[in-house]
């Protein structure tokens, strides 16, 4: 039974790959050229892929310097948060206490939305800096990786407990060997939720603003100039950005923990 | 606590009752007046009907819960010292091994916890894979392991601190009759040469009967002992099965889990 589903997966894995997607997107793109080109849209409209790909390259030098601002926002961000979040993913777990309190708390902060705090955060800190931005996708990072982890610290199997109790471990070393261990997988999860939004959540803090290098800046400004290629080229540019975050932390996870989503139901 | 004994039973259940949420309208009554008492060295089964509360003994002898009512020792300590005191080893009905950890880490685990060293270590788990017969699989992770071949680690790791004694739920549950007969060999082997205790649950009558030095019957809905059936088989060999004092063995169990009072004289049951 569970050696036929390993093989179904296998199978379905290899379909599943790189090729279908890429096969669609280029259908799509292709779809997308004839339509604009057949009905003679507007760029304000909808601009014709060729002319988002023509932008995209001659500006990718300036390209490269705001992904690689926003980009270096929202790592510093995620990294924050993720600290942030693994803290007080621990201390929720160590005290019910903690968890009552803190998981609304963590909850009405993810609620917040990013518009409304931008600017306040902007006239709290310095606008010239980075620091708002940096905050911003703080917080929003903070929720998704608070509320995995926790879970995964909690959620132990029972029998695992016990077996922890009758080999006399400290809460600890419980922690230690048992909640933590579990919670990697869980953590991956939250991270993966968390990267591709750390980027969205720097490149929208720009609209409100202070420097004009990143993304969603040079998004604002080609838009403000009717350049409507040119904001479609830096859109590519974000999404890329923010597949790129998304990659590398799959690839740290398959890295690091092989058993995830091997775990047989006995 | 009470009287200074001599010599301790290895296990010792007095008045024993467990009732899962008391006073609520879900109120189970999962054990109800158990008294039991273990010699030091004696294979102990557990048979009964599925609910019947045998892993919740195991449980309350474990202190892993409480009891509601009544009293457990374990070599003349209460349950919460002996625990402490790491007198007892315990293999789950689940094998509860942690998937990030290879097999042979997995049988460390308590030895880990008791701060042996990597060498001392690495060698005794390697020593109870041999004994097991896993060795080929210690660098594997549980999932890439069978059923019954993660059950036979997690027993190699219930041994891994060579405790006085052993609670056993179904570990052979899971195991083909062949590795399952072998199994129960090396675990009379082992009680033989080392003297541990052991409590070992089972749905099997034949095993219990030829494991066992006594079989103890549990009914459920309250869940009490209802029957004791000795056996007395002495040396086992590979003709042990084929004897009449086994076949009477496995007919008066299957009699006491009927709630028959068995006619049969030997052997005896002493009803309860
Ligand atoms: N944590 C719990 N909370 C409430 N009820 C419980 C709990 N654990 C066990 N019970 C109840 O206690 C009774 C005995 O359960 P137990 O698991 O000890 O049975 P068992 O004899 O081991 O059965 P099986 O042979 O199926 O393993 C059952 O009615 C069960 O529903
Ligand atoms: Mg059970």
């Amino acid at each position: 039974m569970s050696t036929q589903t390993a093989a179904q997966s296998r199978r379905t894995g290899r379909f599943s790959g790189i090729w279908p997607p890429i096969l669609i997107a280029v259908l799509f793109l292709a779809a997308w050229q004839i339509f604009v080109v057949a009905r003679d849209i507007q760029p304000y409209l909808l601009p014709a892929p060729s002319l988002i790909v023509t932008n995209f390259f001659t500006d990718l030098s300036l390209m490269w310097a705001a992904a690689f601002y926003t980009g270096t926002t929202a790592f510093l961000g995620l990294v924050l948060g993720t600290v942030l979040g693994l803290v007080m993913a621990l201390l929720a777990s160590r005290f019910i206490v903690v968890n009552h309190l803190v998981t609304p708390l963590a909850a009405g902060l993810a609620a917040v939305p990013i518009i409304a705090l931008t600017p306040i955060l902007n006239n709290m800190f310095n606008i010239t800096s980075r620091t708002p931005r940096v905050l911003v996708t703080m917080i929003i990072v903070l929720f998704p990786m608070f509320v995995n982890v926790t879970r995964g610290l909690l959620q132990v199997k029972p029998v695992q407990l016990e077996l922890m109790r009758s080999m006399n471990a400290h809460p600890r070393t419980t922690l230690k060997v048992l909640r933590i261990p579990n919670a990697i997988p869980f953590f991956f999860t939250g991270l993966k939720v968390a990267a591709p939004l750390a980027v969205i959540a720097a490149l929208v803090a720009e609209y409100f603003g202070g420097p004009q290098e990143g993304l969603g800046s040079r998004i604002a400004s080609a838009a403000a100039n009717t350049a409507y290629g040119r904001a479609w080229a830096y859109v590519v540019a974000s999404i890329i950005t923010g597949l790129i975050f998304y990659l590398v932390v799959v690839a740290v996870e398959k890295w690091t923990t092989p058993w995830t989503g091997r775990t047989r139901s006995t | 606590m009470s009287s200074v004994q001599t010599s301790h039973q290895a296990v010792d259940v007095q008045g024993l009752w467990k009732i899962f949420n008391e006073g609520s309208n879900n109120e189970v009554t999962a054990l109800s007046d158990i008294n039991l008492s273990v010699k030091p060295g004696e294979f102990i089964s557990l048979i009964g009907p599925s609910g019947c509360g045998k892993s919740t003994l195991l449980r309350v002898i474990g202190d892993l819960t409480g009891a509601t009512r009544g009293e457990v020792f374990i070599a003349g300590e209460t349950a919460p010292v002996a625990r402490e005191k790491q007198l007892y080893g315990i293999a789950f009905q689940q094998a509860a091994l942690f998937d990030w950890r290879t097999v042979r880490r997995n049988v460390e685990l308590p030895l880990e916890l008791q701060g042996l060293g990597k060498k001392e270590r690495r060698e005794r788990a390697l020593e109870l894979l041999e004994l097991v017969q896993l060795s080929d699989f210690a660098e594997h992770r549980p999932w890439e392991l069978s059923g019954g071949m993660q059950q036979r680690v997690a027993i190699a790791r219930s041994l891994a601190v060579d405790p006085p004694l052993l609670l056993m739920d179904e570990p052979f549950g899971a195991l083909d009759e062949m590795t399952r007969e072998r199994m129960q060999n090396e675990l009379l082997r082992i009680c033989q040469e080392t003297g541990k205790t052991i409590i070992f649950v089972t749905h099997s009558i034949p095993e219990a009967v030829y494991l066992s030095d006594r079989v103890i019957v549990m009914s459920p809905r309250p869940g009490r002992i209802t029957h004791t059936v000795p056996i007395e088989l002495g040396e086992r060999n590979e003709d042990t099965r084929e004897t009449d004092t086994f076949y009477a063995g496995v007919t008066a169990v299957r009699e006491a889990l009927r709630g028959r009072s068995a006619s049969a004289s030997p052997p005896r049951i002493e009803e309860l």
